[in-house]
């Protein structure tokens, strides 16, 4: 039997995937980090909280999330970076000029050349500009076009289109039997009766299973991402 | 999940691994990791303790631990660094011991002791999603989080690295303020997530 794949400071990827549940950054600058998302490095790395210091500039141009201030840090140097996070895949992206929206427990690490800004939907973060960002997901990601209704837990993030809204099964509703039983769930609920509801040209991002990758609430009034 | 043939050899693995066998097998549990006496002792104050049983007999023999993954470690004589908690199986030729780990140790939320195999033959790891195999030259030395590391091979020397500077103190920490430094040579096996540690919540 072979043994296991061996990486050096040499052999590992250049800004790419190691497994399915490992990704190597070559760091030769700056990236923005989840906290806890490196398990290994070589080279010569510095990790700084996001805060007042020589970062500042940094942060003026890439960083207007308060919000999460406490949860990123910047890596900052020479070398190369194992990130993972709690065995869930792991995957890079590039942006082009765009815009993307994301959950923000899904978002591991990105490029000082995007901006970072709190979505409006709440828990979401926004990407904007051009560079590469790393995700996790629960499962393979699948992308969408719009016109589509998602589940809201399996809800990673979307690109390029309006911001989603909410949409709830009207049929369901009807009469008062039905109203009771999907505001108390006796009788039985589907569970499928609340969707977010896409249009317009975009793609949508998909995770193949209902688990949320945990996230820090943000702004949210109970539920996840509704 | 790990198969291993068996003709009338045996292998030792972490007390009820056993999911599933062809053929014949006979199960002993071995008090004290099948170390002796002085083993039994040492694993007692220690506290890394690790239920094992040695599994003799003729056919296959399949093992697993919470859908975690396997990783094959062939050893040629040397001497693996493991936490006992990731050590699903070893070949019965192997001779498994305990190794004071100071201060690293304690890091990892695993406790002080970590257990070392040693020999020829093959060990199975398991962890969180695929492991990923670094070589630690003197040149490139490793730096890694304490929650990731699982084990490592190899002439290494640890020292426990604290980034903690007057801003982790006011709430502005990095986040990755502790870390192990490997330097030597040797490969260090990292799982793709993270164990609780006391150093993570800095």
């Amino acid at each position: 039997m072979n043994g296991p794949v061996i990486h050096d400071a040499w052999t590992l990827p250049v800004d790419d995937n190691i497994n399915p549940y490992a990704f190597s950054v070559d760091l030769n600058g700056q990236w923005f980090l989840q906290k806890g998302k490196m398990v290994a490095y070589y080279g010569q790395i510095d990790f700084q909280g996001v805060g007042l210091g020589h970062l500042d500039h940094l942060i003026a141009h890439s960083f207007h999330s308060p919000l999460h201030a406490a949860d990123w840090v910047v890596a900052e140097g020479h070398g190369k970076m194992v990130l993972a996070d709690r065995a869930f895949d792991v995957n890079s992206y590039d942006l082009d000029d765009g815009n993307l929206s994301i959950r923000s427990g899904n978002l591991l690490a990105f490029q000082p050349s995007l901006s970072l800004k709190q979505s409006i939907v709440p828990g979401f973060l926004t990407l904007i500009g051009t560079g590469k960002f790393v995700a996790a997901s629960n499962g393979p990601v699948v992308f969408m076009e719009p016109p589509i209704r998602v589940d809201p837990q399996a809800l990673v993030g979307w690109a390029d289109c309006p911001t989603p809204c909410h949409h709830y099964d009207h049929e369901y509703l009807r009469g008062f039997l039905g109203a009771v039983r999907s505001r108390t769930g006796i009788g039985g609920a589907s569970g499928e009766e609340h969707q977010f509801e896409f249009v317009g040209a975009g793609t949508v991002l998909l995770q193949s299973t209902e688990e949320v990758v945990d996230e820090i609430s943000v702004g949210e009034t109970g539920g996840t991402g509704s | 999940m790990l198969a291993v043939d068996l003709t009338g050899d045996s292998v030792k693995a972490k007390n009820g691994a056993m999911v599933a066998y062809e053929g014949e097998m006979t199960f002993k549990k071995r008090t004290g990791g099948g170390e002796g006496l002085r083993g039994m002792v040492t694993r007692r104050l220690t506290g890394e303790q690790m239920a094992v049983m040695e599994v003799k007999g003729h056919g296959t023999c399949y093992f697993a631990d919470r859908a975690s993954e396997i990783n094959l470690v062939s050893l040629n004589g040397e001497k693996l660094y493991v936490e006992s908690s990731n050590l699903l199986c070893t070949d019965s030729a192997l001779r498994t011991g305990t190794s004071f780990t100071g201060l690293r140790g304690s890091s990892q939320g695993n406790g002080l002791f970590t257990t070392t195999v040693e020999g020829t033959g093959q060990a199975a790891l398991v962890s969180a999603g695929t492991a990923v195999v670094l070589r630690v030259t003197p040149q490139t030395p490793l730096q890694v989080d304490p929650g990731a590391y699982i084990a490592h091979t190899g002439g290494l020397k640890q020292h426990f690295q604290a980034g903690v500077n007057f801003r982790a103190l006011i709430g502005e920490s990095g986040g990755e303020s502790f870390q192990i430094r490997f330097e030597g040579d040797g490969l260090v096996y990292v799982q793709p997530s993270e164990r609780n540690t006391i150093g993570g919540e800095v």
